[in-house]
């Protein structure tokens, strides 16, 4: 996989006190809008997550991942992980699972492009 | 002292370099000192929104941090790329004129607030706003160049359009940034292995040459070849790995920059891949860069090595491959 094509952050899945948390890399060369992200699907185990009340955390502001569209002016600088909060998801410390992740891009200068990307990775959880 | 001008200059643009930066290889500071170290400098250009986490705004206390950094690296801060992101919400309508006419001002205030001469920006910028924007750049005395970049080259209506506001405009303060991938004089073999290593088929790979040679705004021969190749039973991952080479490689006559060489203020040096002839594989310097070099450009060609786009190379060999070739070629030889 190239730099470029990587979705899935060095950092991991982890759990927290209301759920699991996955780090989440941007697949482009440059920081973008958080607006033009969309976050497709994610599985844990072959099993869809349901991420009706999924949020998205970066640079210490979180946002309903339903109202990522409307992030215009936040910019997801494309060295850093973005973290989506997976509420009532359950995992434990040390054990192993395999995550899929699909996000779709839209670069906003590059009319009419939009890109797919997926990852699986087997994760340890933090 | 006096300042001796001495011809094209050669330089590089950190976007050579995605792999390692996106790997977390380098932090900005290590990436600036490897780039001095290995004798590529000091000219250089950095795309704001990939090496300054701040950007469109960056603080007064980053600049200063960055200025001391360059400083400390020997490095000339030549040209910041700016984006003009317009399609913000995808699938709606464009952002308004006056939100796009101050975002070009963020970054036009942030590029210079870190000792940037020049900035390049893209036609994504309507033209009949270019004269609410220069003034400013005249204000802020820092020059901009419109990148003419694939799939656009100076014989598109776009550009043309372009020269002619800056005929009526008229100031030093615009200008053109050539990228010599809008007149590719074919497709990069690497580029097709690596499609080809991803699986897509010679049948594919034969398609996107045929349309790649057809007239046509990217999106659209991107569409073409998306129809048929879903017809003929090929993987979607296929067709978007096929797909890219219509957003950075167009077809043109490598001679047509001529018409663009006198406003031309700085160079994207793109490329691919380096022969062991020291040529480029797909696109024809020989004859590019002596239209530069007998025109009278005194400004930088920073190297773009865009492989990285489909190969985990760090770029570092290939950009000192490259910046021998426009050397030798702006020496004379």
């Amino acid at each position: 996989m190239l730099p470029v094509e990587r979705i899935i952050g060095e950092e991991g899945l982890s759990a927290s006190a209301d759920g699991l948390r996955l780090a989440m890399r941007l697949p482009w060369y440059r920081s973008l809008p958080f607006s033009i992200v969309e976050i497709e699907q994610v599985r844990i185990d072959g099993q869809p997550v349901d991420l009706s009340d999924a949020k998205v955390e970066f640079d210490g502001t979180v946002w309903p991942l339903s109202q990522l569209g409307e992030q215009t002016n936040s910019f997801w600088f494309v060295r850093d992980s973005a973290f989506l909060h997976m509420p009532g998801q359950t995992a434990a410390p040390g054990s192993e699972h395999e995550v899929a992740l699909s996000m779709f891009i839209s670069p906003p200068y590059i009319p009419g492009m939009k890109r797919a990307n997926t990852q699986t990775q087997t994760l340890r959880v933090a | 002292m006096t300042s001796i001008s001495t011809g094209p200059q050669t330089g590089v643009t950190l976007y050579s370099f995605t792999n390692a930066w996106l790997n977390r290889k380098f932090e900005l500071d290590g990436l600036l000192k490897e780039v001095a170290r290995r004798g590529m400098g000091p000219n250089i250009e950095i795309i704001g929104f990939q090496n300054f986490r701040e950007f469109p705004d960056v603080s007064d206390k980053f600049a200063e941090e960055f200025k001391v950094m360059m400083a400390e690296a020997g490095l000339n801060a030549t040209s910041c790329a700016i984006n003009s992101d317009r399609f913000l919400k995808p699938g709606q309508q464009p952002i308004d004129d006056a939100s796009l006419i101050e975002y070009h001002k963020r970054q036009l205030r942030s590029a210079k607030k870190m000792g940037f001469g020049l900035v390049r920006y893209q036609f994504a910028l309507p033209v009949e706003l270019l004269p609410q924007i220069a003034p400013y750049a005249e204000e802020l005395d820092i020059r901009m160049g419109v990148e003419v970049h694939a799939p656009m080259w100076a014989g598109h209506p776009a550009v043309q359009a372009y020269g002619e506001m800056y005929d009526k405009l008229d100031t030093p303060y615009l200008g053109w940034i050539p990228d010599f991938g809008g007149t590719a004089s074919r497709i990069p073999e690497s580029m097709l292995n690596a499609a080809r290593a991803a699986g897509a088929k010679e049948s594919l790979i034969d398609k996107l040459k045929e349309i790649w040679l057809e007239q046509g705004m990217s999106h659209e021969k991107a569409g073409r070849l998306r129809e048929w190749a879903l017809a003929e039973g090929h993987e979607p991952v296929h067709i978007q790995a096929a797909s890219l080479a219509f957003f950075i490689l167009s077809h043109n006559d490598p001679k047509s920059w001529a018409a663009l060489v006198n406003r031309t203020i700085h160079i994207h040096g793109k490329f691919y891949g380096m022969d062991e002839d020291g040529r480029e594989e797909a696109i024809d310097y020989e004859t590019i860069l002596p239209l530069f070099r007998d025109g009278g450009f005194t400004g930088t060609l920073v190297s773009e090595w865009e492989g990285h786009a489909y190969l985990p190379d760090d770029g570092f060999e290939q950009v000192e491959a490259h910046q021998a070739m426009c050397r030798r070629i702006f020496a004379g030889g």
